[in-house]
């Protein structure tokens, strides 16, 4: 395969509806974005609620699950999706949010169960009702976990979103997967520049965050 | 039961998808414990390059698979071809494992090296025999993750030629075959939830039990896991 750096500039200036540069990179940040809000808002509060005293006997099994299920690759989760919902932008979320809320949710749960339970116990102590002790006790302290569990989801949605233009989703991985098509080295070049860029931009953004948010001591 | 019928009729094509995919991870996994346990012990004294080797690591870490076999396959002489696969997955395994072998290497409690230094050991001994033997709880989490974590990227190396299971996948997609794509996603998860069991099964079998401590817990939370 020849590679010819012109080639990436005319495609970068080209606006055809099907590979529109600026409208793949736009709809790729849609698909990480909505997927990756929609995984927070379901697994932060379903993670939290597991380790609450109801529920915290199905906590082994559920972290054995969490556990287990990150080895599934995401060219399977992608996959599994088409059957069970056809093609397209919402198929591709589902399956996107699906495999973001793994991540998220064990670090939830992991973070909030590291927690020394003399801290938890001098809190109530202190008379501290149980809400109260979620707040500002738990949660200020797992931070940094569950940070790094978003963190974690927010690279791998990345990574997904381009295999999930094969159902239909769009994004990055149509220039990667239309230049494998093709034999145009030039727009998987730029498709998993891109891609990687975005990866990265958002890893480092989140790092910041991640510093910005942490009280110094509960490193 | 029509997954079922599928995989019957197709027994010998998806005996056929394992058995390379099988092999690719096993090449892939031998480069990437020689070199990364090399690496990494080699830069465990060195806070400096370790940091520089660990960055480069997270950061092929968080580059997209498919990206990464992308930018492979257009780099002139890889191509199309098992090189580029393999090169894939040993990047991919890079910071799982030479993390875990320098912060395994460098958690050992200082008055133990000091104690086989006393007792007259040489460098490379100390290595050898104590180093390493402690370690070895958190580097095999290391490579434990490495592992798994490749049964899932060799299925995207389906794009740059080779035949595995991910080929159910790909090939199930593009002709909208609900019982390929099934029989595909089962067969590899399940292969990826099955190394995982056997690594552990080895972990525990293989490492001393006087040291068998809560460390390979901890190691293997800590690495970040980007399972694409």
């Amino acid at each position: 395969m020849e590679f010819n750096w012109s080639r990436v500039l005319e495609v970068l200036q080209t606006s055809k509806a099907t590979l529109d540069v600026k409208l793949l990179l736009m709809q790729h940040l849609k698909l990480v974005g909505i997927s990756l809000a929609i995984a927070v808002i379901i697994a932060l509060p379903v993670g939290i609620m597991l380790t609450r005293p109801g529920f915290k006997r199905f906590l082994p099994r559920v972290m054995g699950i969490l556990n287990i299920s990150q080895g599934i690759p995401s060219l399977a989760v992608v996959a599994i999706f088409l059957p069970l919902a056809g093609i397209g932008t919402f198929p591709s979320i589902m399956a996107l949010t699906l495999y973001a809320l793994l991540p998220i949710a064990r670090n939830a749960i992991a973070g909030i169960e590291a927690i020394d339970p003399n801290i938890i116990e001098s809190a109530r102590g202190m008379g501290m009702p149980a809400s109260m002790v979620l707040w500002k006790i738990e949660l200020p302290l797992a931070l940094p976990v569950i940070m790094s569990g978003i963190q974690t989801a927010a690279v791998v949605t990345v990574g997904t979103a381009t295999i999930a233009d094969l159902i239909g989703g769009g994004g990055l991985g149509r220039l990667i997967f239309t230049g494998l098509s093709f034999f145009e080295p030039e727009l998987i070049f730029l498709g998993s520049a891109l891609a990687a860029v975005i990866a990265i931009v958002i890893d480092q953004l989140l790092n910041l965050a991640n510093r910005l948010l942490t009280t110094p001591k509960s490193e | 039961m029509d997954v079922i019928q599928y995989f019957i009729k197709q027994s010998d094509r998806i005996f056929t998808y394992t058995l390379n995919h099988a092999s690719l991870i096993m090449i892939g996994i031998l480069c990437s414990l020689v070199l990364w346990i090399s690496v990494g012990i080699a830069v465990r004294n060195n806070s400096k390059s370790a940091n520089a080797v660990l960055g480069v690591g997270s950061f092929i870490m968080s580059v997209p698979s498919i990206s990464l076999y992308g930018i492979l396959m257009v780099i002139p002489g890889l191509g199309l071809s098992r090189t580029s696969a393999v090169i894939g997955l040993v990047l991919y395994s890079m910071l799982p494992i030479v993390r875990n072998v320098y912060m395994a290497l460098n958690g050992i409690d200082p008055s133990i090296i000091e104690a086989a230094r006393g007792m007259g050991m040489k460098k490379r001994d100390i290595l050898w025999k104590v180093q390493l033997p402690i370690a070895l709880p958190i580097i095999f989490a290391g490579v434990r993750v490495a592992l798994v974590m490749m049964v899932g990227t060799a299925t995207l190396a389906v794009y740059i030629g080779e035949q595995n299971l991910g080929r159910l996948l790909t090939h199930g997609i593009e002709r909208t075959h609900s019982e390929m794509i099934i029989t595909g996603a089962v067969m590899v998860s399940a292969i990826a939830v099955l190394v995982d069991y056997l690594m552990g099964y080895l972990q525990r079998k293989l490492v001393s039990p006087g040291i068998r401590s809560g460390a390979d817990k901890s190691a293997s939370g800590k690495v970040r896991y980007n399972g694409i």
